[in-house]
């Protein structure tokens, strides 16, 4: 039970990829509907999938590939054309195939998938394009498994019509063949494996003579196979009847690779790195012995471990052809759907990279194929009103380039329009108007990576909904990625993903903090300052650290606060400018020590929980230390969304070098007091009728682009007069960080100012920060913080409001 | 009478015992690398022949005084749930075989942390050895940090 365990095993393996390999084929079979290599080789592995699921007994599966088989068969003898419709059903049996391959993979049986319809479909295609095949019985000899079981294996020796009409001439008749034959179901290997006979001619194990002589017998009505045939009468060796029967099974050539349990290479790889660490502490003590015998050993001990290091590396090397094997089907059912031409051409498939980031890779670049089928490739009548090839191509390119591999995906289509990305950003309350107009198209474009963001006119049942470029940049930059986007409009998009070779060795910066090392993947790292407490210096803004990087403000991470570790001073300490999620922050740490190549290793799932370990790593002194995840560093350290981008947007002007800050504050105006608020604390400045305002509980809310906008009114806040509501409209400051908003309503927007913050005095009222002059009149600065929570108490909660949730 | 072999060693001068399956085995180490906001049964991770290895100080699990680390310590390196795991303790016993006879079920009064972690008594000649259930012993959600 065990050994047909694994026959199972073996056989859900071959044909997965088998499955690939046959949707490849039939969108290539669909532009090259003539190709008759094509069509046998669907056919042929149609054909092994069919021959061993009868072995196994799995029937429905069988059934099914019969139906597909005895299309296929008239498609290949050209009984009928191929056609698209074809082509959609065999795909939608494929479909099924891997349905029925799941729920055996799954409970090993096949469950209670319903093929009745694909194969109404199939049989419906047969009587459409011509003379109906009878769907017969499959055929008796379930041989085509060959490597799955050996008996059948043998059985493939006895194919008595086709082995008799092809053994005789010594070579396949095509004419037979494409002749229709509809009362009779077609031995299928004719198409797949050259005859037996003819084989061993070839090899000169038997005359042709013999061969002739023994299709003669069995066309005469003996039983035996060809091969018992021959044996049996003397006429050959069981060595040459061997030889070619495994010649006979085309897909032998394969058998000089192995199949290797992914479990085994990582542990080898975790063993290489161990070696690779003794050998370095061997190196060093054996330079300190001086002995030349010995240090000749050990360089040979260094160059064995590198090359073992690398073969093993090499091991988990696959070609992104795997990843690219199932685009095809994804661009032509989408293109299909979107009623759109696209030719699909892939450059360097044979590009490799580690398995592990395959894996990671293969939702983001299903996600740009597709992405760039439904926006970027216009519909053929644009097309050509565009002057353009009604046929848009997209174009895979994957290469190597200084120790990363880069994957494209082009498009020719439309291209990203720059203006309406800007629109959009600025609508979504990514951006301010005055914000856009220093901003390079480039970094506009890059907003497509935005949460939240998408520029679809249409939503589509594709693509649009807003999701996805940025949980594409994630998952980019989470295995040390990165993503960049190039767009010309009218003529196209390229998006280009850079990823390293192998998740398991980065390259790491090894920093101190609270005297134990910290390990940040290097590809984070923009740049290092040090700070000494005089010419460069780390400032607060209320509170949070923030350091001037060329006049643009950083905010700051502390990483002993973040760990919870004794604190350091200001001074004599470094930041390392590090960038996540596309934005960038500083993190404040004792020491920068060295850069080196790391080993990842697996973090135990206890720690989990806490999110700021990566993975930890072993060093070249053989102590453990925790890789960060900057991602999750920076949110973390509420350096979210919003807040992140504003402060280094707010540019502080170089010359005022002084201590105190220049602001720039939105004055309102509540009751008969002056209120001042940060404006980066400010997202939108909105009015609302004042009959929008609806009430949810306790709370005041305003439906605001299909959310619910919280309120809160300072003027309740503050516990002061608020003028009468005689205008319609009532002003509010809306501020959104992380997808959430609220809004503060005030009476009257007064000023934007640009100002130095002068003698701020203790504020007497809890919901003020302070007060200070500003334009020369006392303007009370206000808690922002305690304002929001006001409206919304669980704004800076992960927790999303149940209030929220609704909308 | 069945009986069954027994890993021993101490903590806060109480002898408990893991039966020998569970353990890997048994090393004495000095250089663990803290994991900060780790619970704070955690007591650091080491490097154990190119596995990342985390140890658990069994003192707080019994709800003692951390450890504070500054030399040699011994652990048990056991295996709980396929991943190595091990346990800081103050020293380490012999190897025993003990009778199934011996074996009571913890004593009601025994309560607090230790009662969460121990199967039952084992009544030696001349001392009680407590029986750890290594899943609950290894469990550092148990403690927050």
């Amino acid at each position: 039970m065990e050994e047909l365990g694994d026959i199972v095993h073996e056989f859900l393996m071959e044909s997965h990829e088998n499955l690939d390999q046959l949707d490849r084929d039939l969108v290539t079979l669909e532009q090259e509907p003539h190709s008759r290599e094509l069509i046998s080789r669907i056919f042929r592995t149609i054909h092994t999938i069919k021959g061993t699921s009868g072995f196994l007994a799995f029937s429905k599966l069988e059934t099914l590939t019969h139906a597909g088989e005895s299309l296929l068969s008239r498609l290949r003898d050209g009984v009928q054309p191929v056609t698209q419709e074809t082509i959609t059903v065999l795909l939608a049996m494929l479909d099924k195939v891997r349905a029925l391959l799941a729920s055996i993979e799954e409970t090993g049986s096949e469950g209670d998938v319903e093929i009745e319809s694909v194969i109404e479909r199939l049989q419906r295609q047969m009587s459409d394009g011509g003379p109906a095949e009878q769907p017969s019985p499959p055929a008796a000899d379930a041989s085509a498994s060959g490597d799955a079981a050996s008996p059948t294996a043998e059985d493939s020796g006895n194919q008595p019509s086709a082995d008799a009409s092809s053994g005789e001439g010594g070579h396949p008749s095509a004419e037979e063949a494409s002749a229709p034959t509809p009362t009779r179901d077609i031995p299928d290997d004719k198409t797949g494996r050259r005859p037996l006979g003819q084989l061993l001619v070839e090899s000169g194990a038997a005359t042709q003579a013999d061969v002739t002589w023994a299709v003669q017998r069995q066309v005469e009505g003996d039983e035996r196979k060809l091969g018992t045939i021959l044996l049996e009468e003397g006429k050959t060796t069981p060595a040459a009847i061997n030889e070619a029967l495994q010649a006979q099974n085309k897909r032998s050539v394969a058998d000089s690779a192995i199949r290797v349990d992914v479990d085994l290479l990582d542990s080898l790889m975790n063993l290489v790195g161990e070696l690779v660490l003794a050998r370095n502490q061997l190196v060093r003590g054996v330079a300190e012995l001086g002995d030349p015998a010995l240090i000749r050993t050990t360089q040979r001990l260094n160059i064995i471990t590198s090359e073992l290091q690398e073969g093993i590396m090499k091991t988990r090397m696959q070609p992104i052809e795997h990843l690219w094997a199932k685009l095809p089907r994804v661009v032509r059912d989408l293109a299909n759907a979107c009623g759109k031409r696209v030719r699909l051409v892939m450059e360097g498939k044979e590009t490799e990279l580690d398995r592990s980031l395959l894996e990671a890779v293969k939702d983001p670049l299903t996600h740009l194929v597709r992405n760039a089928v439904d926006h970027g490739i216009e519909t053929p009548e644009e097309r050509a009103a565009a002057g353009k090839n009604p046929e848009g191509t997209l174009t895979l390119r994957a290469f190597h380039e200084s120790g990363h591999v880069t994957v494209e995906v082009s498009d020719d289509g439309r291209g990203i329009d720059v203006e309406r990305v800007a629109h959009k950003a600025i609508e979504r309350g990514l951006l301010r108007p005055d914000q856009v107009a220093t901003m390079d198209p480039r970094e506009i474009m890059m907003l497509i990576f935005q949460p939240g963001f998408s520029t679809a006119k249409q939503v589509t049942n594709v693509s649009g909904r807003g999701v996805g470029m940025d949980v594409v940049k994630t998952n980019i930059e989470r295995i040390g990625g990165n993503v960049d986007v190039e767009s010309t409009p009218g003529k196209g998009t390229t998006l280009r993903l850079t990823i390293p070779l192998t998740l398991a060795i980065i390259q790491a910066l090894t920093v101190e903090c609270a005297g134990e090392r910290y390990v940040v993947p290097q590809v984070a790292v923009h740049e290092l300052v040090y700070i000494d407490g005089e010419t460069t210096k780390i400032e607060y803004a209320s509170g949070t650290p923030v350091y001037r990087l060329r006049g643009n403000l950083l905010p700051l991470v502390r990483l002993d606060r973040v760990l919870d570790l004794p604190p350091a001073g200001d001074k004599g300490v470094y930041v390392v400018v590090l960038q996540a999620d596309g934005r960038r922050f500083g993190m404040v740490v004792d020491r920068v020590l060295n850069t080196e190549e790391v080993v990842v290793k697996a973090l135990t799932a206890r720690f989990k929980d806490i999110g700021l370990y990566a993975g930890a790593t072993i060093l070249g002194d053989g102590k453990v230390a925790l890789i960060l995840d900057v991602a999750s560093l920076a949110r973390r350290s509420h350096l979210s969304a919003g807040q992140a981008e504003r402060q280094t947007t707010v540019t502080t002007t170089g010359t005022t070098a002084k201590s105190e800050d220049v602001n720039r504050l939105l004055i309102a105006s509540v009751g008969d007091r002056r209120v001042a608020i940060p404006l980066d604390m400010v997202t939108r400045l909105e009015e609302f009728p004042v009959d929008r305002i609806e009430r949810a509980g306790m709370r005041e809310v305003v439906q605001y682009r299909g959310q619910i906008l919280p309120l809160a009114r300072l003027s309740h806040l503050l516990g002061v007069m608020s003028e009468p509501e005689e205008e319609e409209r009532i002003p509010m400051v809306v501020y959104t960080e992380r997808g959430r908003s609220v809004a503060l309503v005030v009476d009257k927007i007064v000023d934007i100012v640009e100002d130095k913050i002068t003698a701020l005095r203790d504020s007497d009222d809890d919901a003020m920060l302070g007060t200070a002059i500003v334009q020369q009149r006392v303007t009370e600065l206000l808690d922002v913080r305690r304002a929001i929570l006001a409206a919304d108490p669980n704004f800076y909660n992960d927790v999303p409001d149940a209030m929220l949730v609704e909308a | 009478m069945a009986s069954r072999q027994f890993a021993t060693f101490e903590v806060d001068d109480q002898l408990f015992g893991v039966e020998v399956g569970a353990v890997q085995e048994v090393l004495s180490f000095s250089e663990y690398t803290p994991v900060p906001l780790a619970p704070s049964s955690v007591g650091g991770l080491f490097n154990l022949r190119g596995q990342v290895i985390a140890a658990v100080d069994l003192r707080v699990q019994l709800g003692l005084e951390r450890r504070v680390i500054d030399g040699p310590v011994m652990n048990v390196i056991l295996r709980a749930d396929d991943e190595p795991v091990s346990l800081l303790v103050d020293r380490i016993g012999e190897v025993i075989d003990l009778d199934d006879s011996r074996f009571e079920p913890p004593p009601d009064t025994l309560s607090g942390p230790v009662r969460d972690l121990v199967v039952g008594t084992y009544k030696l000649d001349d001392r009680l050895m407590l029986a750890l259930d290594v899943k609950a012993a290894v469990d550092t959600s148990r403690v927050p940090s």
